[in-house]
C-alpha cells in the first residue's frame, strides 16, 4: 500500500511503478487523447454524412474487421494466405442460414443475432481449425498455392451448394440484424436526429470493431502473439526455442477465420444481396491490399488498409471527371486511353507495390515514421 | 560574511535527544507513513518504497546490527552501488549510534582493505559477489571484521565462510531481537548527543592514503539546515514534491547530503540509477526536479548533446544552429545580469522553448530541472553557460567532507561564473592574507580524522578554522574564487605562479578530451598530456572515415592529433603568454581507478601519473619526438611502437 502525490506523477510520462501502466496499450496521454477523438470522429459520422457516403463507412468497418482477421495469419504470424474470401463466406453464408429468411430456392431458420453472429465466427473458425495442419506443413510460395487451391474449392461449393447460396449468379439476401427483437438495420432518431438504417448499422458495426481490434491488439501481445512473431520470423528458430509449430499457426488460422467470418456476415448486410462470386479470388487480394498498405503486423493498419481501399475507388471515379477525356474516360465504352475501373486497378496495383518495395510497414509505418521524427527531436535517434 | 539561517535549528520534540539521521526518517514514517520515499527499479519497473517501509528497514538492520554486538561508537561499513539498502544501513547504523563507514564500489581489494583497517570495522555490508570476493580475500588481514553481510544472494549462495550472512538471515535477526527489545530505538534516541560521531567519509586521496574525516550528528544536522532548509543545495529549498536521481557514490559527502540529508531532512522522493551507465536513460524516465552533478556529468551530458547533433537530419541540425544561437544570447545576459532573467531573455526562451528548449531539455531529463548543482571538483565556465542557455541553471557549490560540504554557493540571481560562490548562512570564510588558503568556521567543521591526530592538527587549528587547502580570492568582496588546490599550483622556472586547473577545465570543455595534466612546475615553459574522450572522438573518426584498432591505435592517429593541437591552440588563446602550453602528448590509455591513475571520485592523481607518464614529460622537455603528439606547429606519431616494458629496459 503506498500514495503517490501527484505532484511526483505529473510530466513523467516513462516513470512507470507498476506492470500495468508499463504494459498499457494506451500509455500515453497523447495516444488517450488521440484515440478518443477519432473515436469520437467515427461516432459522430451518422449524424453528417448521407446514406450513401454511410454505405461506404460501414464497409470500411466491416472491411477491417476481417483485415485485422487476415493480419492476425498474415501478418503476425506471417502465414501467407490466399483464402480469406472462402472463410469470409463461410461466415456469411452460416449469417444468412441461420438468420435469413426462408425462399423458394434457400432455406433460412430466422434466428436471432445473438445466435447467428457468433456461429458466423465460430463455424470460419471450425473450419480453419480443420485446414490449419494441412496449411502448417508448407510455408511461403507453397502456402499461398495451397490456400489458392481452397479458395477455388470453396468457390466451387459455394455456386453448387443452392440452398445455401442461392447458386451462381442468382445469389441470396443476407441474415436480419435483429437483436431481440431490436431491428439494427432500421431508421431511428438517435440524439434528435434521424439517422438512416445503415447509419444504425454502422454504429453497431464500429461498436464490434473497437472490440474485436482490442481484442486482437491483446491477443498480439500475450504469449501467444508472441509466438506468432517469433514463427513469423524464423519458424525453424521458434521450434527450437518451444514454440509449438503446429498449435500456433493453427492457433492463428482460427483466429483469423473468426475474424473473416464475423466481417463477412456483416459485409453481406451493407451490400445486400451477394452471389457466389462475390468470394473470389479478388476479394482475398482485396484483403491482402488491405494488410499491405495499411501496415503488416498492427491493428491500427488494416483500419487505415481499410479506408484505403475501400474509399480510394470512390475518390477516383469522383475525380476522374476532371481528368481530360482522351486519358480517362468515366464509361466503360467511353474511347479514352484508360476507362475509370481500369485506372482504379492500375493505381492499386501500383500502390501495392510501392508499399512493397519503399514502405513494407504501410501507411501506419509511414505515420511511425512521421512520429519518431518529431519523438526524437531534436536529434535524430 | 555571514548570514543568518532562515530556518531555525529543531529539536526532534520532547524527551527525545538530538535530531538525528534516524528521527528524522522516523518522524516522516509517522506522518505520512504511505507516501513514497524513494523508488528503485527492478525488473523493469520503478518500485515503489513509502516512508514505513523505510523506517521498518532501518529498525530492523538496527536491531540486527546490535544482535550481532554492534554498540554505539562502533564502525559499520557499506560497500555497495546505490541502492535503498545502502540508505536502510546507514540509517540503520545512525538509529544505534554507530558509525557509518562507506566504500567506493570501485575500490580495489587493497584500498578495501586499508579502509577496513583504518576504521577497524566490525560489520562489512558489501553489496554483491564482487564486493564480497574483495572482502574475504583481505579477511584474514582486518582482524576487527566479524560479519561480511551479503545483499544480493547471486553468485555468493555456494560461498562458505563463517563470517559471511545473507541479508536475508541478517533482517531475521533484528526481527527477533526487535520483539525482545522493541524499546531499544527509542532509548538510542534518547541518548543520542550532538557530538556522536555519526559517519567516517574517506577523502580521496590524491596525494597519500586516504583520511576518514569524522562528521558529528551536529556536523550533519549543520549540513542539513544550510543545504537543505536554507536552499545552500538547492534554491529555493527542497521539498515533499522534489524528485532526485541518486546515481554518486554515496560514500562522498555530495552525494550523502544531495541523496541521505535531502530526504530525511526535506523528504524528497530518491529514485536510485540502476547504475551509472544507465543514468541518461533514467534521468529521462524520472525527469527529477532537483539534479546535482559533477562537472564530469555535466560535461558528458553537453557532449552527448553535440554528437547527436552530428548525425541529425539537417533541418534538425539547422533548428538546433539557429536555436543554440538564441540560447548563447540568453547564456551570456543571464550570466552578464548575475543569473537574473530580463525580459528579453524571458522572450527569447519563450520564442525557443517549444521549437527547441523544451524536447532538448525532455531528451536529457533535465526538463522538470528547477535548480540543479555542480560540485566536488571546478567546472568550465563555459559548461555552466551553456546549460543556464537552455534553461537548466546550475548552481556551482563549494565545500568539502571537512566542513559537511558547507562552504559556498552561487545563490539564485547572484551568480557571478567563474566563482563558487557567497559563503553560506552561518558560515564564516576569511582567506589567509599570507598563504591566500580559504579558511571556513561554523557548526559543520568535522571533529577530526579517525585515529590521525597529527593531520587533524594540520587541518584544523585551535580557534575551530578548518584549512581547505585550496587557494581562493575574493571576487567584488562577495564572491570566492577558487585558485586551484594549494599543492597543485604551478610555479614555472621564470617564478611565475599558475594554476593549472583553469586550464585543464578548460580543454576539457571540448568534447574530445576526457583527461588532461598541465605540467610546467619549475619548467621552463607549460605543455600537457593530454587523454582523449574515446566515445566521441571515435565518432568523429567514423564519420572521417578514419579506420584505427584500439585507444592507442585511435591515440596516436595524425588526424586526431591535428584536433588535439587545435584544441590546445584553442585553449591558448584564452591565457596570457606564460600560462599557454608549448607542447603536449597524448595519453596511450584509458586512465582507471584500478591502476591507481585515478582516484575513486575519478579525479586524476597527478604523482602517479607523473611517475607512470614520465617518459611522455621526458620526451617533451629533452626536445625528442619519440611519442605521439606535437608542438603548436607540428604534430608526430610515436617513431615506432615500442612495448612500454621495453622502453624502461
Amino acid at each position: 500500500m503506498s500514495s503517490t502525490p501527484r505532484s511526483l506523477r505529473r510530466g513523467r510520462p516513462e516513470l512507470y511503478s507498476d506492470y500495468a501502466a508499463d504494459q498499457a496499450i494506451w500509455n500515453t496521454a497523447a495516444k488517450r487523447w488521440s484515440t478518443g477523438l477519432v473515436l469520437l470522429l467515427a461516432l459522430s459520422l451518422p449524424f453528417m454524412l448521407n446514406r450513401d457516403l454511410m454505405g461506404l463507412m460501414a464497409l470500411v468497418v466491416v472491411y477491417a474487421i476481417s483485415g485485422i482477421g487476415l493480419n492476425l495469419v498474415s501478418g503476425y504470424a506471417g502465414q501467407i494466405s490466399l483464402g480469406h474470401a472462402v472463410f469470409m463466406g463461410l461466415g456469411a453464408y452460416t449469417a444468412a442460414l441461420l438468420g435469413g429468411s426462408p425462399s423458394s430456392t434457400v432455406r433460412g431458420l430466422e434466428l436471432d443475432l445473438l445466435i447467428w453472429l457468433p456461429m458466423a465466427g465460430i463455424v470460419p473458425a471450425l473450419i480453419g481449425w480443420l485446414f490449419a495442419p494441412l496449411a502448417a506443413r508448407v510455408r511461403g510460395l507453397y502456402l499461398a498455392i495451397l490456400t489458392l487451391g481452397l479458395l477455388f474449392v470453396g468457390e466451387h461449393v459455394f455456386k453448387e451448394a443452392t440452398w445455401l447460396t442461392g447458386g451462381s449468379g442468382v445469389g441470396r439476401a443476407p441474415a436480419a440484424p435483429s437483436i431481440l427483437g431490436f431491428d439494427l438495420y432500421a431508421r431511428r432518431t438517435v440524439l434528435g436526429t434521424e439517422l438512416s438504417a445503415i447509419g444504425v448499422f454502422y454504429l453497431f458495426a464500429l461498436l464490434l470493431l473497437v472490440v474485436m481490434a482490442v481484442l486482437a491488439r491483446n491477443v498480439a501481445r500475450t504469449r501467444q502473439g508472441r509466438a506468432f512473431s517469433a514463427v513469423r520470423d524464423r519458424d525453424i528458430a521458434a521450434e527450437v526455442m518451444g514454440v509449438p509449430l503446429l498449435r500456433t499457426k493453427r492457433l492463428a488460422f482460427t483466429l483469423s477465420s473468426f475474424y473473416a467470418g464475423i466481417g463477412g456476415a456483416l459485409m453481406t448486410i451493407v451490400i445486400g444481396f451477394t452471389t457466389p462470386e462475390k468470394w473470389s479470388l479478388l476479394l482475398s487480394i482485396d484483403f491482402l491490399a488491405v494488410v499491405l498498405i495499411g501496415g503488416a503486423a498492427t491493428i491500427t493498419g488494416p483500419i487505415i488498409g481499410a479506408a484505403f481501399v475501400v474509399l480510394m475507388p470512390r475518390f477516383i471515379e469522383t475525380f476522374a471527371g476532371s481528368l481530360p477525356e482522351w486519358f480517362v474516360s468515366t464509361t466503360v465504352g467511353g474511347g479514352g486511353l484508360l476507362n475509370v475501373f481500369q485506372l482504379q486497378g492500375l493505381l492499386f496495383g501500383v500502390m501495392i507495390v510501392i508499399f512493397l518495395v519503399a514502405e513494407p510497414r504501410g501507411l501506419f509505418g509511414v505515420w511511425i515514421r512521421i512520429r519518431n521524427y518529431f519523438k526524437a527531436w531534436p536529434f535524430s535517434y | 560574511m555571514s548570514q543568518t539561517l532562515t530556518a531555525p535549528r529543531e529539536t526532534s520534540g520532547a524527551g527525545d535527544g538530538v535530531l538525528t539521521l534516524a528521527t528524522r526518517v522516523r518522524r516522516f514514517a509517522e506522518q505520512d507513513p504511505y507516501r513514497v520515499c524513494m523508488r528503485e527499479k527492478r525488473f523493469g519497473i520503478w518500485q515503489d518504497i513509502t516512508w514505513a517501509d523505510y523506517w521498518d528497514n532501518v529498525e530492523l538492520v538496527g536491531h540486527a546490527l546490535y544482535a550481532l554486538g554492534i554498540r554505539p561508537g562502533d564502525r559499520v561499513g557499506i560497500h555497495s552501488e546505490n541502492r535503498p539498502e545502502w540508505l536502510y544501513a546507514d540509517v540503520g547504523i545512525v538509529a544505534i549510534r554507530a558509525i557509518t563507514m562507506g566504500l567506493y564500489p570501485t575500490n580495489p581489494a587493497p584500498e578495501v582493505a586499508y579502509l577496513l583497517q583504518d576504521s577497524g570495522t566490525r560489520i562489512l555490508i558489501a553489496e554483491d559477489q564482487e564486493q564480497v570476493d574483495k572482502a574475504l580475500a583481505v579477511v584474514d588481514d582486518c582482524p576487527a571484521l566479524e560479519w561480511i553481510v551479503t545483499l544480493e544472494p547471486r553468485g555468493v549462495r555456494d560461498y562458505v565462510h563463517p563470517k559471511l550472512m545473507s541479508f536475508e538471515d541478517f533482517l531475521a535477526r533484528g526481527r527477533a531481537h526487535r520483539e525482545t527489545d522493541p524499546d531499544l530505538l527509542a532509548r538510542m534516541a534518547n541518548d543520542a548527543e550532538d557530538d556522536d560521531v555519526v559517519t567516517l567519509i574517506y577523502t580521496s586521496g590524491t596525494t597519500g592514503p586516504p583520511k576518514g574525516a569524522m562528521l558529528t550528528n551536529r556536523n550533519v544536522s549543520f549540513g542539513i539546515d544550510v543545504l537543505v532548509f536554507s536552499g545552500g543545495l538547492f534554491d529555493p529549498p527542497a521539498s515533499q514534491s522534489d524528485v532526485t536521481l541518486s546515481y554518486l557514490p554515496l560514500c562522498h559527502v555530495a552525494e550523502r547530503a544531495a541523496t541521505v540529508w535531502t530526504n530525511a531532512g526535506a523528504g524528497v522522493t530518491v529514485h536510485f540509477a540502476e547504475s551509472i551507465e544507465t543514468v541518461q536513460a533514467n534521468l529521462k524516465e524520472v525527469q527529477p526536479t532537483l539534479f546535482f552533478a559533477v562537472p564530469r556529468i555535466w560535461e558528458k551530458i553537453a557532449a552527448g548533446i553535440q554528437i547527436k547533433m552530428f548525425s541529425a537530419s539537417r533541418l534538425k541540425k539547422l533548428n538546433y544552429a539557429l536555436w543554440m544561437k538564441v540560447a548563447s544570447i540568453i547564456g551570456e545576459r543571464l550570466v552578464a545580469n548575475d543569473g537574473k532573467h530580463t525580459l528579453l531573455t524571458r522572450v527569447l526562451y519563450a520564442l525557443g522553448y517549444p521549437f527547441l528548449f523544451r524536447a532538448l531539455r525532455d531528451r536529457i531529463g533535465m526538463r522538470k530541472v528547477r535548480a540543479a548543482g555542480s560540485g566536488a571538483a571546478p567546472i568550465a565556465p563555459e559548461v555552466l553557460q551553456f546549460f543556464f542557455g537552455i534553461g537548466v541553471p546550475i548552481y556551482e557549490i563549494y565545500g568539502m567532507t571537512e566542513n559537511a560540504a558547507v562552504a559556498t554557493v552561487n545563490r539564485r540571481g547572484r551568480v557571478k561564473l567563474g566563482t563558487v560562490g557567497e559563503p553560506q548562512p552561518g558560515t564564516e570564510l576569511r582567506i589567509d592574507e599570507t598563504t591566500g588558503e580559504i579558511l571556513t568556521r561554523h557548526p559543520g567543521v568535522f571533529a577530526g580524522y579517525w585515529n590521525k591526530p597529527e593531520q587533524t592538527a594540520e587541518t584544523l587549528d585551535a580557534e575551530g578554522w578548518l584549512h581547505t587547502g585550496d587557494v581562493g580570492e575574493w571576487v567584488d568582496g562577495t564572491h570566492v574564487r577558487i585558485v586551484d588546490r594549494i599543492k597543485d599550483i604551478i610555479i614555472t622556472a621564470g617564478g611565475k605562479n599558475i594554476s593549472p586547473s583553469e586550464i585543464e577545465n578548460h580543454l576539457k570543455t571540448s568534447p574530445f578530451v576526457k583527461e588532461a595534466m598541465v605540467i610546467g612546475d619549475r619548467r621552463a615553459y607549460l605543455s600537457v598530456l593530454v587523454g582523449i574522450e574515446l566515445d566521441t572522438v571515435a565518432d568523429w573518426a567514423q564519420r572521417r572515415r578514419l579506420p584505427y584498432t584500439t585507444y592507442r591505435d585511435l591515440t596516436e592517429k595524425p588526424e586526431v592529433l591535428t584536433l588535439v593541437q587545435g584544441i590546445v591552440a584553442q585553449t591558448n588563446e584564452r591565457f596570457a603568454r606564460v600560462e599557454q602550453m608549448r607542447k603536449f602528448r597524448m595519453i596511450p590509455k584509458e586512465l582507471d581507478h584500478e591502476d591507481g591513475e585515478l582516484t575513486a571520485t575519478q579525479k586524476v592523481k597527478r604523482s602517479s601519473l607523473n611517475d607512470m607518464f614520465g617518459h611522455l614529460i621526458e620526451d617533451m622537455y629533452a626536445n625528442r619526438t619519440e611519442h605521439a603528439g606535437g608542438d603548436l606547429v607540428d604534430v608526430h606519431t610515436s617513431r615506432d611502437f615500442v612495448p612500454v616494458a621495453d622502453q624502461e629496459a
